[in-house]
């Protein structure tokens, strides 16, 4: 399989994020705050987590067992750092490895590991480690594992990985990103502990200790005294607490439980939070897309789909329900990741009349529009439906649990769904071949043509010659009417006055879904805030 | 329960007597074997009803990608596979053995995962229950003592409202008033009593308010009657009345005293039921406990999470019921506890 | 759900208080003022809410509850055309509130009335027969009371999908038991009274002493207790709707409404406010009928 896709629940769960951060963009009024002078070391943090997404880790924070994958990317970030870092506008900081080449045509990847570096139960940190983690990501039962066509892993030199794929793969750092071989655990800590107390105590080499852990609830630690980077982390402390949603959060940081919330979406509690705490708007990278399926009628008939186009108008959904905080789209990518493209040329426009005449000549039309559990979303999906009533066509809508969701994909026999498709990197994360590859579970599109598109732009190491074929893959999707577009979306960080950091006080591009925090670069000055 | 003088005479010896004697004994064997078929049957019916939901936990862990021989294999290792029967069989072999099983979704024993939320469960309910209990003694006094006075109406009215509110819009309300606004108190969060005792009683307070609110509504309200009645009705009242012995007096050692064993009755029959108030309340204060992860577990499939916690509280519930038969059987002499218990 | 019911009514607590208490004419006039007062102040906020929720989108012409125009999302109460303003996806809330009264009334009413058939029927029958019949009842009724309603709820609502339909079943797990509880108590209380203990001695059918002697004797038990139970029933289909698993959306309810409030109640808290003010009069009416008409029934 080409296209990386992630454990469905992190996906999903995504999808739940990406929605429910429904507004931001104005109140972003205090960016002003990275200012230049040194940030004051000491001090602790109380991060506040979503519990229906990134305040859930029921599994524990073993990057090879742990089923919410990415979702947890904050804990694991702070725990084990990472091989590569997405720092702001998308440059690539080497973390503990400090250099990458491609070779060999894409197919073979050599990774430079940073070496001098200690786990913190003070074994050895180097390619030998590296080559350990991600064999063993490789090998798990979990799905949230790597899905490279992985020919060999080998460590040619204490401090060299060498990575030999069977197809040649451009996006293989931006895949890196964020997925479980950016996190290198203790291979001695492994075996030692056994692999169900590792994941309750887990051991890596990255800026915070672990100090305690309830699963799902609380998450205690401490700065790493031998941390390889001097002076960093900042902060002396960092616990991370799930809370039941954006209010919950809001009200926690007003009444002082909290100093940093990650992904709030309501729109009408951004213009809120913006009054009393710095309100840190993300940059966009996974546009709303409504997926149609093609399989199944109506939509295995094009005038149906077409009739869709016609009549669905983002404009007043993004004003009235999204505050007019994202950018329009045509296509499945954004702002904050590679390949923009907000424009698609031949992408079908608004237009009632023809809706209505498609739908006459149909012989009327019967949508059944689902989408995941959750606020934003279903308001989103009550407009569609006012929207396309007016068209004439009869719409029934349904918001699913979780796990309903994923047997109405299964079941194959799902109609239309409000989701979200893209990523940093389109072939990396919930990237479109996630929601448009015919591989994928998680798509209503079974074409060839647009599978081949996809293949060679995955395949391509050059980045221009890549964005080119997915400009391509974007327009034939409007040509085939496979699905449309509506803004690019990104979910925003909520700090009080003081806390400064990449992610906190100056945007990040997100890989899945919301942008990973370098928590070793945060820190909070009590006396600003 | 001390004889002292005015408390029906004679109540202590009937309450040994009976306690030891045969028919209180055969009462409470046959309630200790009636408890079996009930575990067994709320178990069951849980196993049931998880079984027809659509999905399994293999499919759920390893997401819609995996390819059908993955989720077989996750199957087999889970024991999906295998027949409801010896599913059922096997889930209750442990039970009786103290074995809970292993979470599904997380790997964990389901002894750790209750080991380390039940505490904080029992602790926010047992909270909730004294503080309950307290405040409606209090004020049931204080409203008997002049019935259909101004005390008496202030707190028929507190205690009305207390029953007409949902927990879900308390809640909010007492975080916007005591956190928010004051800050007496954490709006989320929960610190353990090994840590901080006075931040680990500030930290349940809130959660604690929004379950026993209407838990003291009911109780003020029970009690308040019990009183009142005794107070009009009973003999040795009238009798200690006459005799000269102070209203308040009456009214706390007398009244109050025997009107406690209806409050008790209430207090265990109460005690098993409020599992769905605390899957609401702990997550909306980010509580640890049970309640915050069973919906989640359902969603999950994780069978057997959710029939450890389902088991938990039956099992309070059962064992809250038979000692409020027990002790109803015991202190009223007007029944035919024989029947009336069984 | 409330002991006094669980305990056995004595023969004397059948009596009106008047009766062991008599009092002055006066002031047993003005009591019995407010005694109708206690009835008819709760009795008129129901009929006036439930009727306006039933009939007043009959005569006269509200927005539909769905299908707002996104045009006009987020309006402030008292708007031209929207009394209480419109919700974040432009339908009309007074509309929401009328027809989501309709679900918490339905569902409450039918809640009950099932139990009362229902729960009734086993909890007499328990309590007359006893013996081998009592005990399978009793321990079956013990199972559905220790069995958490919140996990068939979730269950049902997951498995067959959220609807008013299946909210009322979910429900109804709760609603027989306890009633079945009430019944059989009350029942066992009436089995050890001197004019039953006639009416089997003359030889009358047992059906007979079921439908002369105990049902009009435990009727007002029940009815009380079944309106503090209708009042219990409409918090928790509220607390179903809380936890997304009654009513389906875009369709409304007092719960939904309650909880999709909160998610921006710092922003906009008269999307709670509202739901919230008929929901607790509602039930605190039910609660003020129930204890007068218990009062006035001298019912324990």
């Amino acid at each position: 399989m080409r296209f990386r896709l992630k454990s469905m629940r992190t996906v999903c769960l995504g999808l739940a994020a990406i929605v429910i951060a429904a507004c931001s963009s104005s109140s972003s009024s205090t960016p002003g705050n990275n200012t230049s002078a040194a940030p004051a070391s000491g001090g602790s943090l109380t991060v506040l987590e979503w519990s229906g997404f990134a305040g859930d880790w029921p599994a524990g924070l073993d990057p090879a067992t742990n089923t919410n994958g990415a979702a947890d990317q904050s804990q694991m970030d702070a725990i084990y750092g990472e091989l590569f870092e997405l720092g702001p506008r998308g440059v690539i900081i080497p973390d503990l490895a400090t250099g990458y080449a491609f070779s060999n045509g894409g197919k073979t990847i050599t990774i430079d590991i940073r070496q001098g570096v200690k786990f913190t139960d003070g074994t050895p940190f180097n390619a030998a480690a590296v080559v350990w983690n991600i064999k063993r990501d490789l090998a798990s039962s979990c799905t949230c594992k790597p899905v490279w066509l992985v020919k060999s892993v080998t460590a040619t030199s204490p401090s060299t990985v060498q990575v030999n794929l069977l197809v040649p793969d451009g996006a293989f750092i931006n895949q890196i990103f964020d997925s479980t071989a950016d996190w290198i655990a203790s291979p001695a800590a492994v075996q030692k502990m056994g692999e169900k107390a590792f994941a309750l105590k887990p051991v890596g080499a990255g800026p915070f200790v672990v100090v305690s852990d309830t699963p799902s609830s609380v998450l205690v630690l401490k700065k790493n005294p031998g941390y390889w980077q001097k002076g960093r982390p900042y902060l002396d402390s960092l616990t991370f607490k799930a809370v039941g949603g954006d209010e919950a959060a809001y009200e926690a940081l007003l009444a002082g439980n909290g100093q940093v919330y990650e992904d709030m979406s309501t729109p009408a509690l951004l213009k809120q939070a913006a009054q009393h705490f710095n309100v840190e708007n993300q940059l966009s990278t996974s546009p709303y897309d409504l997926q149609l399926n093609t399989l199944t009628p109506p939509f295995s008939n094009v005038k149906a789909r077409q009739a869709i186009y016609a009549a669905t108008n983002f404009a007043p959904i993004l004003q009235h329900i999204f505050s007019n905080l994202y950018p329009m789209t045509e296509g499945f990518t954004g702002p904050g990741g590679i390949c923009y493209q907000p424009t698609v040329p031949g992408y079908p426009s608004y237009n009632l009349a023809l809706a209505k005449s498609l739908v006459r000549q149909l012989g009327g039309l019967t949508v059944n529009l689902g989408t995941i559990q959750n606020l934003v979303a279903q308001y989103t999906t009550e407009a569609l439906q006012t929207e396309w009533q007016q068209a004439g066509i009869k719409v029934t809508i349904s918001s699913y649990p979780l796990a309903s969701l994923i047997a109405q994909f299964t079941g194959k026999k799902w109609q239309a769904m409000v989701q979200t498709a893209g990523s940093y990197d389109p072939a990396a994360g919930v990237g479109v071949g996630f929601r448009f590859s015919s591989l994928s579970p998680f798509s209503g599109v079974h074409d060839p043509h647009l599978d081949g598109l996809l293949n060679q732009a995955a395949a391509t190491v050059d980045q221009s010659q890549r964005c080119q074929f997915y400009n391509q893959a974007a327009q034939y999707i409007a040509q085939k009417y496979y699905g449309p577009f509506y803004f690019a979306f990104a979910p925003a960080n909520i700090a009080v006055r003081g806390v400064t950091g990449p992610g906190l006080s100056q945007p990040l591009p997100a890989v899945v879904v919301t942008p990973t925090i370098l928590w070793e670069d945060v820190s909070y000055n009590k006396a600003a805030s | 329960m001390t004889a002292e003088a005015g408390v029906r005479p004679g109540a202590r010896t009937q309450f040994a007597r009976r306690a030891v004697g045969s028919p209180g004994v055969r009462v409470a064997g046959r309630r200790l074997l009636a408890v079996i078929p009930v575990l067994w049957g709320v178990t069951f019916l849980t196993f049931i009803v998880m079984n027809m939901l659509p999905g399994d936990a293999a499919q759920e862990l390893l997401g819609a990608n995996a390819t059908p021989a993955e989720v077989h294999q996750l199957e087999i290792q889970l024991h999906l596979n295998e027949p409801f029967w010896v599913r059922y069989g096997n889930w209750f072999g442990g039970l009786l053995k103290g074995d809970l099983g292993t979470s599904l979704s997380g790997g964990q024993p389901v002894t750790t995962i209750l080991g380390q939320r039940l505490p904080v469960t029992a602790e926010l309910l047992l909270y909730a229950f004294v503080a309950s209990v307290v405040f409606a003694v209090g004020l049931a006094v204080l409203a008997a003592r002049r019935p259909n006075g101004i005390g008496d109406r202030i707190s028929m009215a507190v205690s009305m409202m207390g029953l007409s509110i949902a927990p879900y819009v308390l809640a909010p309300v007492l975080v916007y008033l005591f956190a928010i606004k004051v800050g007496w108190f954490p709006a989320i969060g929960y610190t353990p009593l090994t840590q901080n005792p006075v931040e680990n009683i500030k930290s349940l307070t809130l959660p604690a308010a929004s379950i026993g609110f209407p838990l003291f509504a009911v109780y003020t309200r029970l009690l308040r009657a019990d009183i009142v009645e005794q107070m009009q009705r009973e003999d040795y009242i009238v009798t200690a009345r006459a005799k000269g012995v102070p209203p308040w007096r009456i009214l706390i050692r007398h009244a109050l005293r025997n009107s406690l064993f209806g409050l008790i009755t209430l207090v265990g029959l109460n005690f098993g039921t409020l599992i769905g108030a605390v899957a609401i309340i702990e997550p909306i204060f980010s509580l640890p406990g049970v309640g915050a992860i069973l919906i989640e577990s359902i969603n999950n499939r994780d069978l057997p999470v959710v029939e450890g916690i389902v088991v938990i509280f039956a099992v309070i519930t059962v064992a809250a019921n038979l000692l409020a038969d027990l002790l109803y059987v015991a202190l009223d002499p007007r029944i035919r506890y024989e029947r009336a218990a069984v | 759900m409330s002991a006094p019911l669980f305990r056995p009514a004595g023969p004397q607590t059948l009596l009106p208080p008047e009766v062991t208490a008599p009092k002055r004419a006066r002031t047993r006039r003005a009591e019995n003022w407010t005694h109708d007062l206690k009835i008819t102040i709760p009795l008129g906020l129901l009929i006036l809410i439930a009727g306006a929720c039933f009939l007043w989108p009959l005569v006269y012409p509200v927005p539909k509850p769905t299908g707002g125009s996104i045009l006009d999302a987020g309006l402030p109460p008292f708007s031209p055309g929207h009394l209480f303003g419109t919700d974040a996806v432009g339908n009309d809330i007074f509309s929401r509130i009328l027809y989501g009264g309709r679900v918490s009334f339905e569902v409450g009413v039918s809640v009950t009335a099932i139990g009362l058939v229902i729960g009734g029927l086993f909890g007499v029958i328990a309590g007359y027969l006893g013996g081998i019949t009592d005990a399978v009842i009793s321990r079956v009724l013990d199972v559905l009371i220790a069995f958490p309603a919140l996990v068939l709820a979730l269950a049902i609502a997951e498995g067959l999908g959220p609807s008013e339909l299946h909210v009322i079943w979910a429900l109804s797990f709760f609603g027989i038991p306890a009633v079945g509880r009430v019944a059989r108590a009350a029942t066992l209380a009436l089995r050890e009274q001197t004019f039953m203990l006639a009416a089997r001695l003359a030889g009358t059918p047992r059906w007979r002493v079921v439908l002369r002697h105990i049902l009009p004797n435990i009727m007002p038990q029940l009815m009380t207790f079944s309106l503090l139970g209708i009042g219990v029933i409409i918090i928790l289909e509220g607390a179903l709707s809380y936890l997304g698993l009654g009513i389906p959306p875009p369709n409304p309810s007092w719960g939904s409404m309650i909880a999709n409030g909160q998610q921006t109640l710092s922003s906009q808290p008269e999307l709670v406010l509202i739901p919230s003010a008929f929901l607790f009069v509602t039930v605190l009416s039910l609660n003020l009928l129930g204890d007068a008409l218990r009062e006035r029934w001298g019912v324990r």
